[in-house]
């Protein structure tokens, strides 16, 4: 192989993309567990519903994918707050096992809904820009990977406007400091709950539809690899920490990407979980991770 | 400990019925092999979920336990093919690859947040899947199509499955009174302790880090006996085996029988084997999947002591009506 500069930056493009869908779905872990303190692990169904949403609008109205995302979006932030409302508040505070096992629950419903809504299939949508690419320092780059970067850095810009601007991000960010703290001071934690779910899901819905567009394929059952990802990014990053997310899937994208260059395919999921085990033996509580309670 | 739903001394006999239960079952069903088949797998499950189980007394969940199943299974078939032990030999030593992995996984989570444990273990099993099926490791492994491995009774037939339910039966009987053994002694204790406050369990002399390992250790190899014999009773092994569900049946069988509890995981592997095998005549496949998912969120938001509770509420609730009355 030609280890080149232009080499170099050509997988720094790849990795750069792949991390952007896992950080949409690890933030959104993130900032439901900042303000519910619980973590869903079915939070790469909700990829995968996105993903098939958007399915289902561009076989019915043609539209280019990425026009999509007002579609999956919206969508999944209705089907987070019903299951925020239906599964998780229920139990919420009633132990710490229960708060994870409900989530399996909803993993097996909704893979199994989604198998018998679209058929287990392999799925796959052509993007119009497919075969464009455009050259950056002498390097070929599919227009769709800079589509999908960009869109996500939108995406985040947005969300950090609304946490920060906004009367009702800064209540969110007041719950996820201090849940007491916020209730005294006349803030609905509970409505925090279902806002922070629904905008967790949508983020996973947003993170779905760039899925789709990239060209990869998908089936009701592809959402267990992407999730493990975005748990791994958690840990690296920090559970509830919103750059460590983003710092922590850029590394996770680049780790995967030099690892397919240097090792071989195969081991790419096995490398993330190296680099989750040895920030688990050197830092517990992650890069950004606040210290443990 | 809060009351038992019966007496001790009911308990008992209770248990000795369902051992005289469970050992004239296949006489009474008739000598069927498709349904002995049925019940040697879910004996076997029996004693992967209990093995799950031994873990949340101490407070932590796992979402990968497929890691330790397959890895004792890989083991088991591994070592009886490469020294020619005999099955039931290599079910115990194979499954020390299980342990070993469970210590690994356990040295590195056991200090952290329940959160961490999960999302860690729900990672392992899959990525001990691209191992085993990885370029590398394929010699050995067999890649995704498997290995061969020896049958726990050699044959075949009505005969020898029914050797196999009684040996299967007797490991889990004596496995289920081992984890009892433990939790009796002042190991359970420790357990107890650290499961309802750590930093009293710290401040009594305790070490959580100690207790949680040794639970890991015990858990995984157990998992790894029973995945052991259900590759040894099928006769071959797949890295299918890592697949999310195998993770996920024993959760879904503690939970419906009652968690915490020796007695839930067999309830609950029951109940729901009877239930998956009447909605499999019933010609769903996805659908019992979603059935199933519902059965777990409902007992969890309301019966979260799950089925072996029941009588006691169903007591408790008559109570209340009497009063009212």
């Amino acid at each position: 192989m030609a280890g080149g500069l232009d080499v170099i930056l050509q997988v720094c493009i790849w990795g750069l993309y792949a991390g952007c869908i896992y950080i949409l779905l690890a933030i959104g872990l993130n900032l439901i567990f900042g303000v519910m303190k619980v973590v869903n692990f079915a939070h790469g169904e909700l990829l995968m519903l996105g993903a098939y949403v958007t399915f289902t609008f561009y076989a019915i109205s043609g539209f280019n994918p990425y026009v999509l995302l007002v579609a999956s979006v919206p969508i999944l932030i209705l089907i987070g707050i019903a299951i925020e409302r239906l599964c998780f508040r229920p139990i919420l505070g009633t132990g710490k096992l229960n708060e994870i096992f409900i989530s399996i629950g909803l993993i097996y419903l909704i893979q199994n809904a989604a198998a018998v809504i679209w058929t287990d299939e392999y799925r796959i949508i052509h993007s119009p820009f497919e075969s464009i690419t455009i050259s950056v320092f002498g390097v070929n780059l599919p227009l769709d990977y800079l589509i999908i970067i960009i869109t996500t850095i939108l995406i985040l810009i947005v969300l950090y406007l609304f946490l920060r601007k906004t009367r009702l991000g800064k209540a969110m960010r007041a719950t996820s400091q201090n849940r007491k703290g916020a209730m005294l001071m006349g803030i609905n934690v509970e409505r925090m709950d279902m806002l922070s779910f629904g905008i967790g899901s949508g983020l996973a819905g947003a993170a779905g539809t760039l899925w789709v567009v990239s060209g990869q394929v998908f089936t009701p059952y592809m959402g267990s690899i992407p999730a493990v990802k975005a748990f791994a990014i958690v840990i690296i990053g920090g559970l509830g920490s919103i750059p460590g997310a983003i710092i922590g899937g850029l590394i996770l994208g680049l780790a995967e990407n030099f690892a397919i260059f240097t090792i071989g395919g195969a081991w790419k999921d096995a490398i993330s979980f190296l680099i989750l085990i040895a920030v688990l033996i050197l830092r517990p509580t992650g890069l950004f991770g606040e210290s443990a309670e | 400990m809060k009351k038992l739903f019966i007496s001790p001394k009911h308990r008992d006999y209770a248990i000795i019925a369902l051992l005289i239960v469970a050992a004239l079952v296949p006489l009474i069903i008739g000598l069927n092999p498709y349904l002995l088949t049925v019940l040697i797998l879910m004996l076997i499950f029996i004693i992967y979920s209990s093995a799950w189980n031994f873990l949340t007394y101490t407070g932590q969940g796992s979402l990968g336990h497929a890691a330790f199943f397959g890895l004792g299974g890989y083991g088991s078939a591994l070592v009886a093919t490469a020294f020619g032990l005999p099955p039931f030999m290599a079910v115990f030593i194979g499954s020390g690859v299980a342990a070993l992995a469970g210590l690994f996984i356990g040295a590195i989570c056991v200090r952290l947040k329940e959160w961490f444990l999960a999302m860690v273990t729900f990672g392992f099993a899959i990525i001990i899947q691209t191992l085993v099926v990885s370029r590398q490791l394929s010699s050995i492994t067999g890649g995704w199509d498997g290995i061969a491995a020896v049958r726990l009774v050699g044959g075949g037939g009505t005969a020898n499955l029914l050797i196999e339910y009684y040996a299967i039966l007797a490991i889990g009987f004596l496995v289920i009174v081992l984890f009892w053994l433990i939790l009796r002694s002042k190991t359970g204790l420790a357990f107890d302790a650290i499961r309802e406050n750590e930093l009293e369990a710290r401040a009594a002399g305790i070490n959580p880090v100690k207790y949680r390992l040794f639970a890991f250790l015990v858990s995984a190899y157990f998992s790894g006996v029973a995945g052991a014999l259900e590759v040894h009773h099928l006769g071959y092994i797949t890295p299918e085996i890592f697949g999310v569900d195998i993770s996920f049946w024993p959760i879904v069988y503690s939970i419906s029988g009652g968690l915490m509890t020796l007695a839930g995981p067999v309830v609950g592997t029951i109940a729901i084997t009877i239930v998956w095998d009447n909605l499999q005549a019933f010609g769903l496949t996805y659908g019992r999947f979603i059935i199933i998912g519902l059965l777990l969120i409902l007992i969890i938001i309301f019966l979260p002591k799950g089925l072996i509770s029941l009588p006691a509420r169903i007591r408790e609730f008559q109570k209340k009506r009497k009063k009212s009355e």
